[in-house]
């Protein structure tokens, strides 16, 4: 790990690691307690699809693909009541028409297709410094809110009808979160793409939901898993020269196979 | 003789889900102390009923005057149906209900000890502080019961609103659980409104019934006055 830190570049990645998993693993709980795992998916590739905009365009993708990314969240959060529907329709047509767009977009687009990848699904071993910044300011301040709001995220997404009784302003914290969760989704797939930003987003909670019977250890269980498979993943990759961002999502899948399995156990005994 | 407080007044009261009216014109009041038993068949409107009260639903017409004999706005407790709440959740009995509290210790802050004094104190008169550690998701169908009444007196509540309190329970819990709130009642002189199905529950505890009848209409009174073979048979008659 030391020999990691020494070089610059190799630097930037475990910090990109590290943030990204500060950043998305305590969410991960709240995503899978409130079973929006396939929003983050969804709302993942809309993401993509604003970035493939904003290339096609010419626009900043980030600004892009944080305002897009923020107001999906807020959308499915508002029409997840909806009387006439699952939830899950909406979740399903949002990253039909998310994926879409984005193969729509970059076939249109200016740039060359390899360039248009990488910014399209970022790339943790490109970081810049002014991301890595981005990602300490975003996810430092998403940390806090969820620290110092705890007991309002809590009772919005436990008992929210409780919630209201009390003079607990739920939608509000619904929708805060709901935005936090998207401008997490924007940050760190434009620094390590969907499918970590993903499994991010929900093996650390699963993980730690299978590991304990405490809620306030079951975020700091996340974070645990969360930071070690980053930084395993960086090292192992490194050692064994593997992809960076698959290796991280194996640790994570195989951190979720074990703690399941270990809840099975302690479920029967 | 000194006027009970008035808590809750309706006046011409409509309430319903979205435009569909299913109480009509219903006026009634609760006072300080009363013990309320709401019932009626099944749809007649129980739950839709409670959550105008809680504020939940807009009534459709008419007004619902919230009075605080403290000031300020009423505070209700709320125990919902038990099986509603989300069993996923790794919360201990005491982490639920501490959010009770979560109303009166203001944004942005964490719950104090004196929270968790004032939270213990309640398990303690539900007779759950032994359990104040234990999963909720691994008690009994009466033991969460106990943990969400708790929860409610953690509010510091001048209302208690029940919803299906005893639904599923044996004999055994349902006893225990009602003779809990005819306690909290009596030694308190608490203010509790609970609405079931069971007749037998409310002839044998409720003070005071409300009765809705299949024709969207409230019936409230004694229970000598409501309880008897007529009403009842009109009440229930399907339409």
């Amino acid at each position: 790990m030391m020999e990691l830190w020494s070089v610059p570049f190799l630097r930037h990645i475990v910090l990109a690691g590290l943030f990204v998993a500060l950043g998305l693993s305590p969410l991960s709980v709240y995503v899978v307690l409130r079973r929006i795992v396939f929003a983050g998916a969804a709302v993942a590739e809309v993401a993509s699809a604003a970035v493939a905009l904003a290339v096609l365009f010419q626009l900043a993708p980030f600004p892009v693909a944080l305002v897009l990314t923020v107001i999906s969240f807020l959308v499915l959060s508002r029409l997840a009541d909806s009387p006439r529907l699952p939830p899950e329709t909406l979740v399903g047509m949002l990253y039909a028409g998310g994926s879409a767009a984005s193969v729509l977009l970059i076939t249109k687009a200016p740039r060359g297709e390899a360039d248009i990848l990488n910014i399209l699904f970022g790339n943790i071993l490109t970081v810049p410094v002014s991301l890595l910044w981005s990602m300490a300011i975003v996810f430092g301040l998403l940390s806090l809110l969820q620290y110092v709001a705890a007991k309002e995220f809590l009772i919005s997404a436990y008992d929210p009808d409780m919630g209201r009784t009390l003079g607990i302003r739920v939608g509000v914290w619904n929708m805060i979160f709901y935005g936090a969760m998207g401008l997490a989704v924007a940050v760190a797939i434009r620094a390590v793409g969907a499918l970590l930003t993903f499994t991010l987003l929900v093996a650390p909670g699963a993980s730690a939901l299978c590991l304990t019977e405490r809620l306030s250890r079951t975020f700091t269980i996340a974070l645990l898993i969360g930071i070690i498979s980053s930084l395993a993943g960086v090292a192992l990759s490194y050692q064994f020269d593997l992809p960076t961002g698959s290796t991280i999502v194996a640790l994570l899948v195989g951190f979720f196979v074990i703690s399941f399995g270990i809840g099975q156990i302690r479920k029967a005994t | 003789m000194a006027m009970a407080a008035e808590l809750l007044k309706a006046d011409n009261l409509t309430v319903g889900y979205g435009r569909r009216p299913v109480l009509h014109g219903i006026s009634f009041t609760i006072e300080r102390g009363d013990f309320l038993g709401v019932m009626g068949p099944n749809g007649s409107g129980k739950t839709t009923l409670l959550k105008t009260f809680l504020g939940l639903l807009k009534p459709l017409s008419g007004s619902i005057e919230k009075i605080s004999t403290e000031g300020g706005h009423l505070l209700f407790g709320y125990v919902p149906q038990r099986e509603s709440l989300d069993f996923h959740f790794p919360l201990t009995a005491l982490e639920v209900a501490l959010m009770g509290r979560f109303g009166r210790i203001g944004i942005f802050r964490r719950p104090q000890d004196e929270d968790i004094a004032y939270v213990m104190d309640c398990l303690r008169q539900t007779r759950m502080d032994s359990f104040a550690d234990k999963p909720y998701r691994a008690l009994s169908g009466g033991q969460k019961q106990r943990v969400l009444i708790s929860r409610a007196l953690a509010a510091e509540s001048e209302i208690l609103l029940l919803d299906e309190p005893t639904n599923g329970m044996d004999m055994v819990s349902e006893r225990a659980i009602m003779e809990l709130l005819s306690e909290l009642q009596r030694d308190k002189n608490a203010t509790i409104v609970f609405v079931t199905h069971l007749l037998s529950t409310i002839e044998r505890y409720a003070h005071r019934v409300a009765l809705i009848t299949t024709d969207g209409q409230l019936l409230i009174g004694e229970k000598s006055q409501i309880m008897t073979p007529e009403v009842m048979t009109k009440a229930y008659q399907p339409r």
